[in-house]
């Protein structure tokens, strides 16, 4: 079977990271979010992938190029026009023979394990269009709800706007047949009316998925995102090509890649993530649940903690980055510490996306450092700061922080 | 439901086609049977029972022929006997086949046939498929052209394999509303209802669609059309995933799919003869005494009965945990013994009805399973038709076993005079409603559920409390709890909580309670007091309710206001949810919980 994933989603409050990236480049545990869909579809037996490319997409190209890194044959599509999924969809046409089915899926959500395993199996039992759905945590507006009788859906409610927390959702994954370009077609090109005809005729069942599953909506997301996955861990996994020195100590599921340098009294407490080329210097500390992107650079008695670290950046001596999420090529000067939650140690943080305020939920969140900064020595960083994209601090300087 | 196997190989079959039906028996399993070629004529062998019984019997391996077809049968209708089982041959033996499916035009049709002189052996839709095949065969001499003449003559659904010697090398398949594929193998091919009657000989499949036919020889395979008769050209599907899960069909876990079944398992205990029901109301009618047997979830089953049996029909009836009918049992032949069992093979409900016959007693019975030893030995048994239930925790067997015992309720009822018609019209209606709620709370509630579930997956321990008819929901909800999460769940009636059981009150131990609606007075304003007190000791309490103004629970899972006859079912599902949701969470073996089995068979 072929497979059609979707990267054109941009992510508007995944700030300041899906200003440089489109959403599914996010990283988390290791991997963006596309790696592990696309590694996924691997796992079942699909070599062939088309993967429709929206803003920034050279990224994607960059990232995967002809697919061979991931075992796939991958070809793009580039949609013309940043106009929704069904034109996306549409754009990847050619690429597919009539009369097959396929699999549909949105590059950037996260689940903890293998979806496609499970939908195909719901392929197989009903030999018909399946839809992936799922019970979300919090309610997401992004996915339709879906009622259900059996496994068969009867209603999918696009967008509600009350009343819809107890719902299965469509999870972002499908199970299609080639028609549906043409149904697209008839439906004007319009996603969810070609859902609603599909639930009409010929049907569409649900394979309902119940382990992990995330929409990274919001920049803390991408932590909760990389602690569900870095959950499913079992065991460590060190790379023979990996040096680590004496004194240094290893306790839970802790991955280290080919080409890092763990140097002595470092601490590694897992589930974390050390990818290719790192170096770890004397006495680290890297606490559970962080994740260090290929080539990170970590100095002397540097503190990390529930963080993730794309890749590519540099954290000076003695700073503590914790509960924050660091962009590719950022210099963190040495002695810089992130504050990572309010004075009274209870109030949940807020952060303004975009001109909003939004509450995070999290009575502990760092922050939020874009692609390309440049931060000084001695610097504080307040709680829920944003850093946009290819800013600078100078050295001994406090950011952040509300009025 | 029923399972399709067949095999057409170079080499014998050997134990292939015993592998095939042993993997479809999750589709049903009262009787089985296999028919293949030997020396250019039929040979079948049949029988009720699983089929591994069947192969005891029988002998289903090692088989030298090297075409043939099985079956293994779910009973819905017609009786569970040997000659109902399949294959169904032709007068002449000239063609064997298996069905899975209904015909619905079948009566006219044997009537016709009857009147052309064929003999009929069984009383299923399926022989006379066969019978139709031959006189077609008669007419045209052409064993395929005959399978499609036949075929154009069925309405209905079917899934169908069929044999014969005139055309020894192949096996004839078609697929109308119900499912068939064609397994593609190396030097043998195969049919199925799904893969799993082939998953272990090939991945290879190709899926027939409705109003197709295939003819499968052992080195190729054509599909084509029943209505134009054109080749269809079908893709190889290559299956990548492993033969357990296929079964669950769009669940990740049977226990969720049982519970979602739930909708059609009334709906079909609904439909279920009224005559049914009333010869049991008649046999309790008659009687001086009554007891109510079950043992587990059934005992919890049994237990509802006896309190909807006083609300409903103004009558005492005594429900007994069967594993300890023995030591109490003094009944006689005034006395009737109602037994609930899933299986149908539950061996202290087996022995407490053994014993209870050899003292005169009369005997009945609520069963899922057709032609279980329960189902066989009691004087008239109510078979509740809710399809093969694979979870060992029971979900829908026991909620369809708790409404037959409100309809059974209703009926004697209505005869004793304690429910006047017009009331009576409005407890129909009510629960000609519930498949419908239930099917709502699934739809818009389960997202609450699991979030709850979560956020209290780490409490180790759990009263869930009820008053009323609510009490034995309260423990079988519990029990829910304890057998698919292993966390200690304790049900009682919320009255006890003052004789004891207050002072294990902290805020480490969870309360859930389930509310009646208000319209119910009193039992409502007492459930609600048992919050208060739990409450007052600084206890969590978790509510499933039908008011919005019981504001006390801590947090609170608000269902749809609905009649008070069906009011305690919903609570009962939502809990199956929380236990279901908190077992995923804590990463259990749903399906099969450690240490327990799904029919317990022994003492």
């Amino acid at each position: 079977m072929k497979a059609l994933v979707l990267t054109g989603g941009a992510g508007r409050t995944l700030v300041p990271f899906s200003s440089t990236r489109p959403k599914a480049m996010t990283v988390v545990a290791g991997g963006s979010l596309l790696r592990r869909t696309l590694t996924h579809l691997r796992e079942v037996g699909v070599t062939d992938v088309t993967v429709v490319l929206g803003q920034n997409g050279e990224k994607v190209r960059q990232a995967f190029g002809d697919g061979s890194s991931v075992g796939l044959n991958i070809a793009y599509v580039t949609q013309d026009r940043p106009s929704g999924i069904a034109d996306a969809v549409l754009a990847a046409r050619s690429r597919f023979i009539p009369g097959e089915y396929f699999i549909l899926a949105y590059g950037d959500v996260v689940t903890s394990g293998n979806p496609f395993h499970q939908a195909l199996q719901s392929f197989n039992s009903f030999k018909g269009p399946i839809a992936g759905v799922c019970l979300p945590g919090p309610p997401t507006g992004r996915y339709g709800n879906v009622y259900l009788r059996g496994t068969r859906i009867t209603k999918i409610v696009e967008k509600p706007t009350t009343g819809g927390m107890g719902n299965y959702v469509l999870a972002g994954w499908f199970v299609l047949p080639t028609e549906s370009f043409t149904w697209l077609d008839q439906c004007g090109a319009n996603m969810e009316r070609m859902f609603d005809r599909l639930v009409e005729s010929p049907s569409l069942h649900a394979s309902i998925w119940e382990e992990g599953w995330m929409d990274v909506e919001f920049p803390w997301d991408v932590l909760a995102a990389n602690r569900m996955v870095m959950d499913t861990w079992e065991e460590a996994r060190i790379s023979k090509n990996a040096v680590v020195d004496s004194a240094v100590t290893i306790s839970g599921p802790v991955r280290i890649e080919a080409g890092s340098v763990i140097k002595s009294g470092a601490v590694l407490a897992g589930p974390c993530y050390i990818g290719r080329d790192c170096y770890v210097g004397n006495n680290v500390l890297v606490r559970s649940y962080s994740s260090l992107g290929p080539a990170s650079l970590i100095g002397y008695g540097v503190e990390l903690k529930n963080c993730v670290l794309f890749g590519n950046s540099k954290v000076g001596r003695l700073s503590f980055v914790g509960d924050s999420v660091i962009g590719e090529n950022v210099d963190i000067g040495s002695g810089t510490m992130t504050i990572n939650e309010s004075m009274d140690r209870s109030t949940s943080i807020q952060i303004d996306i975009r001109g909003q305020n939004h509450d995070s939920g999290l009575t502990k969140l760092g922050a939020f450092i874009g692609d390309d900064v440049k931060i000084g020595a001695g610097n504080t960083i307040a709680a829920g700061t944003v850093l946009a994209e290819g800013s600078s601090v100078p050295h001994h300087a406090t950011v952040g922080g509300r009025k | 439901m029923c399972g399709i196997s067949g095999v057409v190989s170079f080499h014998p079959i050997d134990d292939r086609l015993y592998e095939g039906v042993h993997h479809l028996e999750y589709r049903g399993y009262d009787s089985c049977g296999v028919a293949f070629l030997e020396n250019r004529h039929i040979e079948i062998r049949k029988d009720i029972g699983t089929v591994d019984e069947v192969d005891t019997k029988r002998n289903l391996r090692h088989l030298a022929a090297h075409v043939g077809i099985a079956h293994t049968r779910w009973a819905t209708h017609g009786k569970v006997t040997r000659e109902n089982a399949h294959p169904h041959t032709s007068c002449g033996c000239e063609f064997a086949v298996v069905h899975n499916g209904i015909i619905a035009n079948y009566k006219e049709l044997r009537e016709e046939l009857k009147k052309k002189g064929h003999k009929f052996g069984s009383e299923t839709d399926t022989e006379i498929i066969a019978h139709l095949i031959e006189e077609h065969f008669v007419r045209c001499g052409d064993v395929e052209r005959a399978w499609v003449g036949a075929l154009r003559q069925l309405q209905g659904s079917f899934a169908l394999a069929m044999i014969s010697p005139h055309e020894p090398e192949h096996i004839f398949c078609a697929r109308h509303e119900s499912p068939l594929i064609i397994g593609v193998g190396a030097e043998s091919n195969y049919v199925g209802s799904d893969f799993n009657a082939f998953i272990d000989y090939t991945k290879n499949t190709v899926i027939l669609d409705d109003g197709e036919y295939g003819v499968v020889s052992k080195d190729s395979y054509s599909v084509k059309s029943l209505r134009s008769g054109d080749v269809i050209d079908k893709a190889v599907t290559v299956i990548p995933w492993d033969s357990e899960l296929s079964r669950k069909g769009g669940y990740p876990h049977y226990m969720l799919k049982e519970i979602h079944e739930q909708p059609q398992a009334v709906r079909t205990a609904l439909n279920i003869a009224s005559d049914d029901i009333a010869t049991v109301a008649d046999m309790v009618m008659a009687a001086k005494r009554t007891y109510l047997l079950g043992v587990g979830t059934t005992y919890y089953v049994a237990l509802y009965g006896q309190y909807i049996l006083a609300t409903l029909a103004d009558l005492d009836v005594s429900s007994v945990s069967s594993d300890e009918f023995r030591y109490i049992d003094k009944t006689d032949a005034s006395s009737l013994v109602l037994a609930v069992s899933q299986s149908g093979e539950t061996y202290d409900t087996v022995m407490s009805l053994r014993h209870a016959k050899e003292r005169g007693a009369k005997t009945a019975a609520v069963v899922n399973v057709v032609g279980s030893s329960i189902a066989r030995m009691v004087d008239h048994v109510i078979l509740q038709g809710s399809g093969p239930e694979v979870c060992v925790v029971s979900t829908k067997a026991a909620l369809v076993q708790m409404l037959l015992l409100t309809r059974l309720a209703l009926e004697i009822g209505v005869r004793r005079k304690v429910i006047k018609p017009a009331k009576h019209r409005e407890y129909e209606a009510a629960l000609t409603a519930l498949p419908g709620e239930i099917e709502t709370l699934l739809n818009e509630q389960s997202g609450i559920i699991r979030a709850a579930a979560y956020r209290h997956a780490h409490i180790q321990n759990w009263l869930f409390l009820g008053r009323g008819i609510y009490y034995p929901i309260a423990l079988e909800a519990a029990l829910k709890m304890k057998e698919v999460t292993y966390i200690h769940a304790e049900g009682m009636p919320g009255g006890f909580l003052k004789h004891g059981t207050l002072s294990l009150v902290d805020d480490k131990l969870y309360t859930l309670v389930m509310a009646p609606p208000p319209s119910c007075g009193e039992l409502h304003a007492m459930t609600m007091s048992s919050v208060e007190e739990v409450k007052a000791r600084g206890g969590f309490v978790f509510g499933f309710s039908y008011d919005e103004k019981d504001d006390i629970f801590s947090e609170r899972v608000a269902l749809a206001p609905t009649h008070e006859l069906i009011s305690p079912f919903l609570p009962l599902v939502g809990a199956q949810l929380l236990a279901y949701f908190t077992a995923t969470a804590l990463k259990r073996n749903v399906d099969k919980p450690r240490s327990l089995a799904k029919s317990v068979t022994v003492a």
